[in-house]
């Protein structure tokens, strides 16, 4: 065992370095180098700005008829059939490359190509909540060159949700908005024949329904740190008779009185109570709504999007809820309707797009009523977009609710369309992303008892007080 | 002999032969009478090899040391895209960092996944390298399953762990209830933000371990076998052979292996995304200085944060450095 302990501390010599001074001098010289260039060429890069509030004529004339080329549509929905795709290919010779993102992370891939001045697609989403942000930071051609603000207003009910300081930075791509969802069998086999019409009555109504073993946590929240649970919380803040920020956007849920903050107790109330699944605490919107709402595990969802029931609840492929789901007036603390709040995507051009006539072009072709009837299922499952919602137009929506017959809900969404309202009074702030971020983060761990109610508020406000002063 | 020791030899034989070449062709020019400058035939391949090593040094130097430079200068400045000024702020950029809760509780949840990561890759990578160590018919394709979770991208593991985690449909319920060990599903990744912490690193864990089998198993596998031999002439059991010979010997493999579990774990990003989302109770600083970066889009607070990354690193490698690392001589 002696020679086994010498013979291993033999080995244990320590680690001596050669002496290489010239290697030291040419990797320091190196470093400063680098930070020399660095400092001299790093001044302007990240800021990413493009130039913001530009005058409409800022975009490039483009010409109409035959174009040519192709563009790359990069956006958060499956796409059209190849067929239709075709035929606008055939008719203006744009070959469309159709990307997929899912919503969440084309936002950061929108954010890291535009910084960087790069280029990643001709046509991509322009969310009703980035308008304040990508209108201060330029990154998207004003399109009122290419489309009537005017003339398409009146058909368009939620284009003005697009629009900030009269510049147009994206066209509505659907008409969605936040609406409240039932499932009406399990509402009956609880024994309710009638559908709440206050926030206590669809409290107790759920409460009734998970004591009666029909759906052991009946109240769809998806309460993972993203933002399908910032829009949760403000339709609930609309049922609570309210709005999350002021007009000229200072909060408004700081007052435990206030709709807000009751909301945001609401939620996480009906969390701890057993309402929601447990299961809820990490999941994201469409995948709680895919998974528990279309499969029963929940019955009811006061906050989700208007298209489900058509493109989720109502396909036997994904759901085993088939015509048992429908839209009904949000509860509210009055027993009237809460209004119903946008909740629209839309498409722009981005600065760096390479196409930008193709661009033009396609967003004509894709917002068309008839098109966006088609995609909203008025040819069946043939032409739809999966998920895809309402309509952008008035009139689109019209023809869908022909062809449809009123089914899918078409009727009672068309309904509620028309007292929507948008989810700030005087649009999105710039630094709605920041604001959204400490929304659902605060939320999801006040919610999974991190943190009280109290300081998930306090949280929220000191963002906004931060980013308004 | 040490490779040091090698490599010293040969660069005084080396030495030797440049001088008496100089020396040699001096004398021939002396000879001639002529007044030409002869370059050293040493600095004559010193040259050549910079001339053929520039290119590469180019090439990662804009790669990597431009970047971190950039980083580094540009963390000190007002780097917001909603604010057009550009102008340097000094520590402001680390001190606004800091003063944000969120971002000082990541720091902490970065500690946990680096602690408890490092130790559980690094000793379950010697137990795997201890026992693929002999040869079987079987090695080769118990190797092959051991890297399999290495070679998969981890934002593929991600998503495959938010499966199994799933309280309603995940097989980890389902199992656990069908053995009987929990009586109804669980919510894994729910209330309890310590489980969720380590439920999260056991996915790091999982995809770096087989990085830390192979730098170990490849350390293992260079240790003569006389020396076990001769411990057991002297009478060591297996323990003192692993104790007084195999650990002592495993010091490089383990510096490398740990020193790779490190940077994985400090820079842990996929994992805590996909399976919380940005939830600040399991957010890692990467996913705090993403958000910073590109949703708040204060990027002058995201440069500060990597700056601070790049540095923990460094200095916990170098740490590593001291401590475990020995030369080995057999």
């Amino acid at each position: 065992m002696s020679r086994l302990r010498s013979a291993s501390r033999t080995h244990d010599l320590k680690l001596t370095k050669p002496r290489r001074p010239r290697f030291r001098l040419a990797v320091v010289a190196a470093a400063a180098a680098a930070l020399a260039v660095a400092g001299c060429g790093g001044s302007s890069g990240s800021s990413g700005g493009g130039t913001s509030g530009s005058s409409p004529n800022s975009a490039p004339a483009v010409n109409t008829g035959h174009i040519g080329g192709s563009i790359t549509v990069a956006v958060a929905y499956p796409s059209p059939p190849a067929s239709a795709l075709a035929q606008f290919t055939k008719q203006t010779g744009v070959k469309v490359n159709w990307v997929n993102v899912g919503w969440d992370d084309l936002q950061s891939k929108i954010v890291a190509a535009s910084t960087a001045h790069s280029y990643f697609a001709d046509v991509t989403d322009v969310d009703w909540s980035k308008v304040g942000e990508y209108y201060r930071l330029g990154w998207f051609y004003p399109l009122n060159r290419y489309f009537s603000v005017a003339s398409l207003g009146s058909d368009m009910p939620q284009l003005s949700t697009f629009v900030d300081n009269g510049e147009l930075v994206g066209l509505p791509m659907d008409s969605s908005f936040l609406v409240t969802t039932m499932n009406m069998a399990d509402l009956r086999r609880a024994g309710i024949t009638s559908l709440p019409t206050t926030i206590p009555q669809y409290t107790a109504d759920l409460e009734r329904i998970k004591k009666s073993g029909v759906v052991a946590h009946p109240l769809n929240v998806p309460l993972q740190a993203q933002e399908g649970l910032s829009t949760y919380w403000y339709e609930t803040t609309a049922a609570f008779g309210g709005h999350v920020l002021t007009a000229d956007h200072k909060a408004a849920f700081t007052s435990p009185s206030s709709p807000g903050y009751r909301a945001l107790a609401w939620i996480v109330s009906a969390y701890k109570s057993g309402l929601v699944p447990p299961g809820n605490i990490n999941m994201a919107d469409y995948a709680a709504l895919e998974s528990d709402m279309a499969h029963n595990l929940t019955a009811s969802s006061l906050s989700e999007y208007s298209g489900d029931v058509a493109t989720i609840y109502n396909l036997p492929s994904v759901s085993k809820v088939v015509g048992q789901v429908q839209y009904i007036p949000t509860p509210s603390v009055s027993g009237s309707p809460a209004p119903n709040l946008g909740n629209p995507d839309g498409i722009g051009i981005p600065r760096t797009a390479h196409n930008v006539a193709g661009a033009v072009a396609f967003i004509r072709w894709f917002d068309a009523p008839k098109n966006q009837a088609l995609w909203a299922g008025a040819n069946g499952g043939h032409d739809a977009i999966e998920g895809f919602p309402l309509p952008a137009e008035n009139s689109g929506t019209a023809m869908l609710a022909e062809s449809l017959h009123g089914s899918g809900g078409i009727t009672e969404l068309s309904k509620l369309l028309r007292t929507s309202q948008p989810v700030f009074q005087n649009g999105a702030p710039p630094w709605y992303s920041q604001f959204s971020n400490a929304v659902n983060t605060n939320i999801h761990s006040a919610a999974a008892g991190q943190e009280s109610v109290a300081a998930a508020i306090q949280a929220i406000a000191q963002v906004v007080q931060s980013q308004a002063s | 002999m040490a490779m040091e020791d090698v490599s010293a030899s040969a660069d005084a034989l080396k030495s030797e032969g440049d001088a008496m070449a100089t020396n040699g062709s001096l004398r021939r020019g002396r000879r001639r009478g002529s007044r030409r400058t002869h370059v050293p035939v040493r600095t004559q391949r010193q040259r050549l090899a910079y001339v053929l090593l520039a290119p590469l040094a180019l090439f990662i130097g804009a790669l990597t040391l431009y970047p971190t430079a950039l980083t580094t200068v540009q963390s000190f400045f007002r780097e917001d895209s909603l604010d057009p000024q550009h102008n340097f702020i000094g520590l402001r950029n680390f001190r606004d960092a800091f003063a944000n809760p969120a971002i000082r509780q990541s720091f902490l949840n970065t500690a946990i996944y680096v602690g408890f990561g490092t130790v559980a890759s690094v000793g379950l990578g010697l137990v795997f390298a201890l026992l693929l160590r002999r040869k079987s018919r079987w090695r080769a394709v118990l190797l092959a399953i051991v890297i399999l979770p290495w070679a998969l991208p981890p934002v593929v593991e991600a998503l495959l762990w938010a499966r199994i985690y799933d309280p309603s449909f995940g097989p980890l319920n389902g199992v656990l209830v069908a053995v009987g060990l929990i009586s109804h599903n669980r919510v894994w990744l729910g209330s309890n933000r310590w489980e969720a912490l380590l439920l999260i690193e056991l996915v790091q864990i999982w995809q770096a371990t087989p990085l830390s089998v192979l730098l170990i198993l490849a350390a293992l596998q260079l240790i003569p076998k006389e020396l076990y031999e001769s411990a057991s002439v002297d009478g060591a059991t297996a323990w003192h052979g692993f104790r007084y010979v195999t650990l002592p010997l495993l010091r490089p493999g383990i510096t490398v292996a740990t020193v790779a579990a490190i940077t994985g774990s400090l820079n842990i990003f996929d994992q805590p995304y996909i399976l919380t989302g940005s939830a600040s109770a399991t957010a890692s600083v990467g996913l705090q200085t993403y958000e910073v970066s590109f949703q708040n889009l204060n990027f002058g607070q995201g440069y500060a944060l990597s700056l601070i990354m790049t540095v923990a690193t460094a200095a916990l490698s170098l740490v590593v450095m001291r401590v475990v690392y020995r030369r080995v001589e057999f």
